[in-house]
């Protein structure tokens, strides 16, 4: 049988794996924007707390996803629970360091400004430095989504959702045909979804950018 | 594990310019104290005889220098074909292609590790320690390659004009002053290269090529807890002390006046 034949025989897999594997990225960047986010807007101002958030979280990265993966397993158990765990922890240092940065590049006369013009700190971030921060936040959102793809393949082994199925299933049935379909599935699946998602926060950094600073 | 081309996994460390103490104490000290609560923990457990065979010094030695083996093989062979090509597309005649390139390479960095590692041993029934290194290599390329190529054009092309004014060949511009000013952001590519061959060693145990991987597995399908932990927690050990080592060098590497 040859691969799009496979594809085709295989189609409603393909969209069900697919749901699942966007569905619990999507679920897990979104975590990992509002945990990411928030940490960054806690330490920006402050150079230990900043350099101790992005030690923190970039050590989390070096992890492995397979050893992460397992020593979740014994507290959360099989399927999606370690998964989300698991992926929103990696996908923070992104968001962290692009939030970090963004917001220490804001110059600083525009800050002076908006407190001679009476602004709260409340206001001013709010008004000022996020919006003019958002497109490099976005930006590390975005890296973190395409990590996060990655990564989710891994997921299998713990019975995870998402596209990793098809991979380990291909895996176990070594030396048979449909083994390298199996595989190559996977892997285009995930492939497809990368660049979805990169076209779609490529469309909602055009929308959510302040119109001033595009 | 995949990190697009210019933000790489550990810039921000780049940016420290006298880092305290705790900077060097903290990480080593974590991990020490992370091996000692480990050893703790399986002391205090009775191991059956199964728990026995993977838990002894013999075998968790072995797993531990075959999966430094495989970071170290696979890192050097990935820096002698990446640097070579990075510098090779930057130069003048590859300027029409080089945009492909780059896309392309982006697109690869998407697929995930396993699904190489995997491929390699459905479609050519390819196993073991030297399919592993091919797998490691391939994927660990892109984010090298990236960096070299990415540090070497944010290179200002002025300096380049003032070298070629003093009357140095293109080689001599090129070590003397493309190669130097883009080492910070090749090293963050060698590094973010040798984060991803740790982990991705942890998975080449599904194509029989040995590694920590082999220790999880062994707890996985044989169900013991404590064997799955231990292989998991040296796995996440050995990768944060490689990253910390790497962080040390490329902070010793790193140009004077940078």
């Amino acid at each position: 049988m040859s691969f799009l034949e496979f594809l085709e025989t295989r189609s409603s897999d393909m969209v069900e794996l697919g749901l699942e594997h966007a569905g619990v990225v999507a679920l897990s960047v979104l975590l990992a924007t509002i945990i990411g986010v928030t940490l960054g807007i806690a330490t920006y101002q402050n150079a230990r707390a900043r350099g101790t958030v992005l030690a923190v979280t970039g050590a989390i990265l070096t992890i492995p996803s397979f050893a992460l993966f397992i020593l979740l397993l014994g507290p959360l158990g099989l399927g999606w629970p370690p998964t989300v765990v698991a992926l929103t922890l990696y996908g923070l240092m992104p968001v962290v360091r692009n939030t970090i940065t963004g917001l220490r590049g804001v110059d600083p006369a525009v800050l002076e400004a908006a407190k001679g013009m009476g602004l709260s700190r409340r206001q001013r971030l709010l008004r000022i430095e996020l919006p003019l921060a958002w497109p490099v936040i976005i930006t590390g959102i975005r890296v973190t989504t395409l990590v996060l793809l990655g990564i989710t393949a891994i997921a299998a082994i713990i019975n995870g959702p998402g596209y990793g199925d098809l991979i380990f299933t291909g895996l176990a049935r070594v030396g048979t045909p449909v083994a390298v379909n199996l595989v190559l599935a996977g892997a285009l699946g995930v492939m497809i979804l990368a660049v979805l998602f990169d076209l779609l926060f490529y469309t909602a950094r055009k929308l959510t950018t302040s119109k001033g600073i595009q | 594990m995949s990190t697009q081309a210019p933000p790489t996994a550990h810039p921000e460390r780049a940016a420290s310019s006298s880092p305290g103490l705790s900077h060097y104490v903290v990480m080593p000290v974590v991990l020490g104290l992370s091996l000692l609560a480990l050893y703790i923990y399986v002391s205090l457990q009775e191991l059956d005889s199964i728990e026995q065979r993977s838990l002894n010094a013999a075998r968790l030695t072995r797993a531990v220098w075959e999966h430094v083996q495989l970071t170290g093989v696979s890192t050097a062979l990935t820096l002698l074909i990446a640097i070579p090509l990075g510098i090779l597309l930057t130069r003048p005649f590859t300027r029409r292609i080089r945009p492909y390139i780059v896309t392309v390479l982006t697109v690869l960095q998407a697929v995930p590790t396993i699904a190489i590692l995997v491929l390699l041993a459905v479609a050519f029934l390819f196993l073991g320690f030297a399919a592993a290194i091919v797998g490691l290599v391939l994927y660990a390329i892109v984010p090298v390659l990236l960096n070299t190529m990415v540090g070497l054009e944010q290179v200002d092309k002025s300096v380049l004009e003032a070298g070629r004014g003093m009357g140095m060949s293109r080689s001599t511009v090129l070590q003397k002053i493309e190669l130097p000013l883009a080492i910070p952001v090749m090293l963050a590519g060698i590094r973010t290269a040798l984060v991803i061959n740790v982990g991705t060693a942890a998975l080449v145990t599904y194509i029989n090529a040995g590694g920590l991987g082999d220790i999880i597995v062994a707890g996985l399908s044989t169900n013991r807890i404590t064997v799955q932990i231990v292989g998991a927690a040296l796995t996440a050990i050995l990768a944060l002390l490689i990253d910390y080592l790497a962080g040390l060098i490329e902070e010793a590497l790193r140009p004077r006046g940078l």
